[in-house]
C-alpha cells in the first residue's frame, strides 16, 4: 500500500477530486492484479516445463511447453514432407492453423449470428405476447438443456455431413440463451417507462422500437455473450464428422492420431480465441449500451 | 414574470374538452388474494383550463386516479370521458409527469424533450426548436447534449417536465412532480407552471402531499379520504387576483390563503381518522 502514497501524491493544493483518486485507485488495483496473473502464468509454464523435463509423465500424455509450441509453429508453416525431399507438406490436414480457425469462427459466426436474428425475434414475441410465451416456454428449456453431441447424429441425418449440420448445431446451442435473456430483458422493463411513451403519444410499434428495444439491450448482450460461450463449447461437437477444416476438428482428430502437442496447441487457441471474442463483446455492449448501471 | 390576462382565470370561457368521471371504482387483488379498494365511487367533473389540485393521506387512491386518467388502468366500474368521449388508453392528450423522472438513457437530454414530437413525425427543426423553448423554460439548456444519467435528480424531473410540456398535451396530469426538488427549484417551478397552464389555457390534475402546494397553484383542490378513496372535499381556490400577479410570500400569508389552508388540512386529518388535532401544530 505504501507504494500508492508514494506514487500518487496529493495534488496541488490538495484539490484532487475523489473521482480522480478512486480512478488511481482502480488503475493502480489492475496493475497488480495483471502482475499477478503473469508470476501466476510464468509459475505454470515452469511447472509444465519442470515435470516434462523431468521425465515424469510420458511426453504422449503430457507433452513439453516446447513441443506444443513447435506443433503450433508447424501447423502454420510449410515443411519437407520428409528430409531431403523436395515436396513439401503445408500446415495440418491439408490447412494451416489459422485456416482451421477462421473455418470454425466462420461457422460460429452464421450459426450465432442466425441464433441473434431469431433468438431475439422470439424473445420479444415471447416477451410481449404471454400466451405465446406459455406454449414456447417448455420448448426452449427443453432444447437448452439437450447436449449437442446428442443430437449431432439427427442433424447430420437431416442436413448431411457438411457444413450445413454444422451450422445448425450451433445455431441450436446459440439460440436459447439469446432468447432467454431477451425474454428476461423485455419482461424487466418498468412498467413507467412504457407508460411514458404511450402519453406521449407512442404507437405499439413505436412503444417496440423506441423504448422496449433499447430498454432490453443490455440484457441481449448478457445473452450474446453467453450463446458465444456455448458456441465454442459446441463448435467440437460440431467438427467430430468431417470437420476438417476446423479448429475443433483438428483437435479432435489430432487426438485420435496421438499428435498431442498439436492438440493441446489447439486448445489453447480455442481457449484463447473464446476469451478475446468474449472481451470483444463485451466491450462492444459497453459502446452500445453505456447507460447500463447507471440508469 | 409577465402576467397573462386571458388566462381562464380570468373567467374566459375555455374551449376545451370536459373531463367527468362518472361513479368510478377501482378494485384490485393483492399478491396475498386480498381485494383492496383504491378508488369507490367517486364522480369528478372538471372544466376545461382547471387547476385541480388532489391532496390526501399516502395510499388514499390518488395515483389510482390519476392512472385511470392517463388511461394505464381501466375503471372496475364507472367511467372516464373527455368531451364526452370514453378514454381507452394512453394518449398524447393526456401527458404524464410521474413522480419518477422516466427519461430514456440512450437519448440526450434534448432528444428526450423531442420524443413525443419525434413520435407524431414534426419535422426536425420544429422538434429542436420547441425542446430548446422548454429546456430553457426549466433551465437546463446547457445540458441539452448531455445524458439524463448525468444530471442531478431534480435536473432529471425537470427535464420530464419539459418532455410532457413540449408534446403540447391538452390536459396534463402530474403525480406528485416537484416531490423530489429541493425547495428553491420547487418554488421556480410551481411558478413556472403557473404561468404555462395561463398560456396555454391547459387543463391540470396535479397530485401532492403539500396542502399549501396546491391551495397555491390549484383553481381547485379535492381531498380524499384514506381507502377506499373518495372525495370528502372539493373546494373552489380564488385567491391569485386577477392576472394572478401575487406568487410569493406575501400570498401564503393573506388571511384567505391561511383560512383554505387550514380548512384542507383539517379535512386530511380527518380522512385519515385522526379527529380533534389542530393541524396548525404540524
Amino acid at each position: 500500500m505504501s507504494t500508492i502514497v508514494i506514487t500518487a501524491p496529493d495534488d496541488q493544493q490538495g484539490t484532487s477530486t475523489p473521482g480522480k483518486k478512486s480512478r488511481n485507485h482502480a488503475r493502480t488495483a489492475r496493475r497488480r492484479q495483471t502482475a499477478i496473473r503473469l508470476a501466476v502464468f510464468a509459475a505454470f509454464l515452469i511447472l509444465w516445463w519442470g515435470v516434462t523435463a523431468a521425465g515424469l509423465v510420458k511426453p504422449l500424455f503430457l507433452p513439453s511447453p516446447g513441443a506444443v509450441w513447435h506443433a503450433a509453429v508447424q501447423a502454420n508453416s510449410c515443411r519437407p514432407v520428409a528430409a531431403g525431399v523436395e515436396r513439401l507438406v503445408c500446415g495440418e490436414q491439408n490447412y494451416f492453423m489459422w485456416e482451421h480457425l477462421i473455418a470454425s469462427l466462420q461457422r460460429i459466426g452464421v450459426g450465432v449470428g442466425m441464433a441473434i436474428v431469431f433468438g431475439v425475434a422470439l424473445g420479444f414475441i415471447m416477451g410481449t405476447i404471454k400466451p405465446i410465451n406459455t406454449v414456447i416456454e417448455p420448448y426452449l428449456n427443453f432444447l437448452r438443456s439437450l447436449p449437442p453431441l446428442g443430437y449431432i447424429g439427427l442433424l447430420i441425418v437431416w442436413f448431411g455431413i457438411g457444413d450445413v449440420s454444422k451450422i445448425w448445431l450451433l445455431f441450436l446451442a446459440a439460440f436459447p440463451p439469446i432468447a432467454m435473456a431477451t425474454i428476461s430483458g423485455v419482461g424487466g422493463i418498468r412498467q413507467a417507462r412504457i407508460h411514458a411513451a404511450q402519453s406521449l403519444g407512442a404507437s405499439r410499434w413505436q412503444v417496440m422500437t423506441n423504448v422496449i428495444l433499447p430498454s432490453s439491450l443490455s440484457e441481449i448482450f448478457s445473452g450474446i455473450r453467453i450463446a458465444v460461450g456455448f458456441a465454442w463449447t459446441t463448435v467440437v461437437a460440431a467438427e467430430l464428422n468431417n470437420g476438417i477444416p476446423g479448429i475443433g476438428g483438428l483437435a479432435y482428430i489430432s487426438g485420435t492420431q496421438l499428435q498431442t502437442p498439436l492438440t493441446i496447441a489447439c486448445i489453447i487457441v480455442i481457449g484463447i480465441s473464446a476469451i478475446a471474442l468474449d472481451a470483444l463483446i463485451k466491450n462492444l455492449g459497453r459502446v452500445l449500451v453505456p447507460w447500463h448501471g447507471k440508469a | 414574470m409577465t402576467a397573462v390576462a386571458n388566462g381562464p382565470i380570468a373567467g374566459s370561457v375555455p374551449s376545451g374538452r370536459r373531463v367527468v368521471l362518472e361513479n368510478i371504482s377501482q378494485c384490485y387483488t393483492t399478491d396475498s388474494g386480498d381485494t383492496v379498494h383504491a378508488v369507490s365511487d367517486t364522480s369528478i367533473t372538471v372544466e376545461s383550463g382547471e387547476f385541480v389540485c388532489i391532496v390526501g393521506p399516502s395510499g388514499c387512491g390518488k395515483s389510482t386516479l390519476m392512472d385511470m386518467l392517463a388511461g394505464f388502468l381501466t375503471p372496475t366500474q364507472g367511467t372516464v370521458t373527455i368531451g364526452g368521449e370514453r378514454i381507452s388508453g394512453p394518449g398524447q392528450d393526456r401527458g404524464v409527469v410521474f413522480q419518477q423522472p422516466n427519461l430514456y438513457p440512450w437519448l440526450s437530454v434534448r432528444k428526450n424533450v423531442e420524443l413525443g414530437l419525434k413520435l407524431r413525425k414534426i419535422p426536425a427543426s420544429v422538434r429542436r426548436d420547441e425542446a430548446k423553448r422548454y429546456l430553457e423554460m426549466v433551465g437546463l439548456e446547457q445540458f441539452m447534449d448531455r445524458k439524463p444519467y448525468e444530471l442531478s435528480g431534480g435536473m432529471q424531473q425537470r427535464c420530464q417536465i419539459a418532455r410532457v410540456l413540449a408534446n403540447d398535451p391538452e390536459i396534463i396530469l402530474m403525480d406528485e412532480p416537484f416531490g423530489a426538488l429541493d425547495a428553491l427549484t420547487r418554488e421556480r417551478m410551481q411558478v413556472e407552471l403557473l404561468q404555462i397552464w395561463r398560456k396555454r389555457k391547459k387543463t391540470v390534475f396535479f397530485i401532492t402531499h403539500s396542502v399549501e402546494e396546491a391551495i397555491f397553484l390549484g383553481t381547485r383542490v379535492l381531498v380524499m379520504s384514506a381507502r377506499p378513496g373518495r372525495i370528502i372535499l372539493d373546494e373552489t381556490i380564488n385567491i391569485s387576483d386577477e392576472n394572478g400577479s401575487p406568487l410569493g410570500a406575501e400570498l401564503r400569508s393573506a388571511p384567505e390563503f391561511v383560512r383554505l389552508r387550514d380548512k384542507v388540512s383539517t379535512a386530511i386529518y380527518e380522512a385519515q381518522g385522526v379527529t380533534g388535532m389542530s393541524p396548525a401544530q404540524h
